[in-house]
């Protein structure tokens, strides 16, 4: 079994999903978390190479900057990102995904992911 | 004493409407009334003096025309009142009518009243306010007409619509930093309405003490030399703050206080941004720089620091009805003194602005906290610590404790220190060679007089020949010399450098050039002698930067976060976002509603459990995109089993091709980097 510790003792997570917590980097004005995302409900979900279903619109992670906060945190490209701090982030588009992201306000994000590597080792168990 | 800011909501269009087509009647020949401007903000609560009884008559007569003569006989340009008080002072309503009569001369005579069709319909008090108030406007601009000073009259118009866009916004907005600055947009208009006035007063007591006869040119002495101008910058201000404990607090919370300053120059008022300042701050620091032309070296910079208590949110909301009913029951006689006490101590130029003291929305009240007037013998470049003259008590709700000085860095910058006041060929003896003369292209510029071999060299930056100072010591003599013997139109500048003293000679091409040189040189000494310090060395002065826009109001959802709003801007444009904003609102109702109405929000027959349900928190939308729905997603559904990641979404036969939505189905799939 993939579940990890802090997966137990935190009841609201599911099997094959994981937090991440970043802490974003100041650079200059901005505060970066270092990797990109892609997808949302105004995107078009065929294009999308790492949902397993070609109709999902939901965000993903794109790419992770190395050495970055998102990195460090344990963030993987390929991510499916459901929430952040609370925000639900399967039905948003892509914009409002950015923007609850890149709040100023907020200096560490807490995200909740799934990862296919997770999924495939969650449902391989149940079937088993 | 401040008086609570008017509000034009109550008032409608028609009134503006026939406001505005009186405005551009031709100006009125109004005789000069000095003095008397101001008083009409009072009239209406001042007692008449007995002799005015018989223009009540003017009344009736409903033509303007006579008021000017009425005027003259009863006028004695100290606060009389004007006639027209009485259109005011007659209680009964037909000496209203009768008003808006003699003062209406477009073609639309006002049917039952002046104050018909007030929103606000309330009491008698506030129609006469009201109508106090357009006759100001009216009167201030046909001043200005009557003037022909266009520049002016343009200010004047400009001031008036910020005002009039600063009290619908201040009527319109719900949270307490946009009235904030609301109010102090207010404030500022105001005092910019006042100054300006006072302005066109002055000039036109000086058209008409002209147009008397007095004529300077036949008697006194002749004209006076008047110093240049020059421009005046104050920048880095700091007022310390004194915070000593909690004996000024009756609770515990976070008392805040937003305060901005209010800069004055002649008839120029400027304003810094607003600061909000807790018990966490030991200094009130400004970051503007303000930038005053056209000062002359007699100049006083008033400055004055204004500050309103914030408060609470819940407490906003009651102030309003409390404060208008108790202004309403309150404003008679004791305010009429008041205001007519603080017009008379007020005198010129700098008093708190108070317009018309008409009953306020509910908005923030800021106070005179402190002030202090700046002159030539502070300017310095450098820091330097000024007195502040504080005018708050500790029961005034918006006191601060201030230490009592200001820290600023005021400099000046004559015009003659920066730009050339003279320039022409001459011919310059070089010192110690007696035949040799040297043709130049001389500059007069600040300290200095700069000679140039070609007259292109000024411009293109290239280094003169020589330079010559002129400074307090210099002296300069003109006519014939002695080594100079048989070259005419000559002057010579000496110049003492420890010891030695070094003389140059200079020949100019004719005697009119002679004599505009020395004119030129006797003008810079009188411009060294007025503005002292700052010509010993040219004082930098930074180009203001443009004001950014307020960044503690950028909360989302908020006016202010979602543009940017310089605060030279339009208002209008600004209310009319706001009205629009507020039209978007009642206009798309959230998709979800239709779950819970009979009525379809989508014009779709699609199942209301097929509708994504609209996020909870609204994001501040860009006006004219409507939301984009996704009809064909499936609401999140929070049950364990993860089918997230296979969500079966139905295939609805392309619900978006009924022309509900501006977007059709993107074809891109955006990456963007957080």
């Amino acid at each position: 079994m993939l579940l990890q510790g802090h997966q137990l003792r935190d009841g609201c997570v599911q099997p094959g999903q994981q937090r991440v917590e970043i802490h974003k980097l100041r650079q200059g004005e901005n505060l970066i978390l270092g990797f990109s995302i892609g997808g949302g409900i105004d995107q078009d979900p065929s294009q999308n190479p790492f949902s397993e279903d070609k109709t999902d619109k939901g965000i993903y992670v794109t790419r992770v900057s190395e050495g970055g906060p998102a990195e460090i945190a344990g963030l993987q490209i390929g991510d499916k990102i459901m929430q952040v701090n609370g925000w639900d982030m399967t039905m948003v588009t892509h914009d409002q995904a950015r923007k609850r992201l890149t709040k100023r306000s907020e200096e560490v994000v807490r995200l909740l992911v799934t990862r296919q590597s997770l999924q495939k080792a969650v449902q391989q168990s149940m079937l088993s | 004493m401040k008086g609570p800011f008017s509000s034009t909501a109550g008032r409608t269009a028609a009134t503006k409407a026939r406001l505005d087509t009186l405005c551009p009647e031709p100006p009125l020949q109004l005789a000069s009334l000095p003095g008397t401007f101001l008083t009409l903000t009072s009239l209406s609560f001042l007692p008449m003096p007995g002799s005015h009884q018989d223009s009540g008559t003017v009344v009736g007569k409903g033509s303007l025309s006579q008021l000017p003569e009425g005027c003259n006989r009863s006028a004695e340009g100290r606060g009389q009142p004007l006639p027209s008080a009485h259109f005011f002072q007659d209680q009964g309503s037909s000496g209203r009518r009768n008003c808006g009569a003699a003062w209406c001369l477009s073609s639309t005579p006002p049917s039952g009243g002046v104050h018909k069709g007030r929103g606000s319909g309330g009491t008698k008090m506030q129609d006469r306010l009201h109508i106090l108030e357009d006759l100001n406007m009216l009167y201030i601009r046909q001043m200005a007409l009557s003037l022909e000073d266009t520049e002016l009259q343009r200010k004047l118009d400009h001031e008036i619509r910020m005002r009039e866009g600063a009290c619908k916004l201040l009527a319109a907005c719900s949270q307490r930093e946009q009235a904030l600055e609301a109010t102090k947009s207010l404030l500022v208009c105001n005092s910019r309405i006042l100054s300006y006035m006072g302005e066109l007063q002055r000039r036109k007591e000086a058209q008409v003490l002209g147009k008397t006869g007095r004529r300077p040119s036949d008697s006194g002495p002749p004209a006076e030399r008047s110093p240049c101008r020059g421009r005046v910058c104050i920048s880095d201000l700091r007022i310390p703050l004194m915070w000593k404990d909690t004996e000024y607090f009756k609770n515990k919370d976070l008392h805040r206080w937003a305060v901005f300053l209010l800069l004055q120059l002649g008839e120029h008022i400027q304003d810094t941004e607003m600061i909000l300042v807790d018990r966490t701050l030991t200094d009130i620091s400004f970051q503007s720089n303000v930038l005053f032309t056209e000062a002359g070296p007699d100049f006083e910079l008033r400055l004055e620091l204004y500050g309103a208590c914030v408060e609470e949110e819940g407490a906003l909301a009651g102030a309003p009805k409390r404060l208008a009913t108790k202004l309403s029951s309150s404003l008679g006689r004791s305010s009429g003194r008041r205001v007519r006490a603080s017009l008379e101590s007020a005198g010129g130029s700098g008093s708190s602005p108070i317009l018309l003291p008409t009953p306020a929305v509910g908005g923030p009240r800021y106070h005179l906290l402190a002030h202090t007037t700046l002159t030539l013998a502070a300017v310095q470049d450098g820091f330097r610590t000024h007195d502040l003259t504080l005018t708050s008590h500790e029961e005034n709700p918006a006191w601060l404790p201030l230490y009592g000085s200001v820290c600023c860095r005021l400099v000046a910058q004559p015009l003659c220190m920066t730009q050339p006041t003279a320039s022409g060929t001459l011919r310059v003896q070089q010192a110690g060679e007696l035949q040799d003369w040297a043709r130049v292209h001389g500059v007069l510029k600040g300290t200095n007089l700069f000679c140039y071999r070609q007259p292109e060299d000024a411009d293109t930056g290239e280094e003169p020949l020589f330079t010559i100072a002129i400074n307090k010591e210099t002296r300069v003599r003109a006519g014939e010399l002695d080594h100079a013997a048989g070259q005419p139109f000559t002057l010579s500048i000496s110049n003492r450098y420890g010891e030695d003293e070094v003389t140059h000679t200079l020949q100019t091409e004719s005697r009119g050039a002679l004599h505009s040189w020395m004119e030129a040189l006797w003008q810079l000494f009188f411009d060294m002698s007025q503005w002292k310090q700052c010509c010993d060395e040219i004082m930098k002065i930074e180009t203001p930067a443009p004001r950014k826009p307020p960044q503690v109001l950028a909360k989302q959802g908020s006016l202010y976060h979602e543009m940017a709003i310089e605060p030279l801007d339009d208002i209008a444009a600004v209310t009319d976002i706001l009205a629009q904003r507020e039209g978007t609102r009642l206009e798309t109702p959230p998709p979800w509603l239709a779950m819970f109405t009979e009525q379809p929000a989508l014009p779709t027959p699609c199942s209301p459990a097929s509708v994504a349900p609209a996020p909870a928190r609204t994001h501040p939308m860009p006006w004219g995109r409507p939301r984009t729905f996704s009809l064909d997603a499936v609401p999140p559904d929070h049950s364990p089993g993860a089918s997230r990641s296979v969500a079966p979404l139905p295939q609805q036969p392309s619900p978006r091709s009924r022309g509900l939505f501006s977007k059709g189905p993107s074809r891109t799939w955006l990456q963007s980097p957080v």
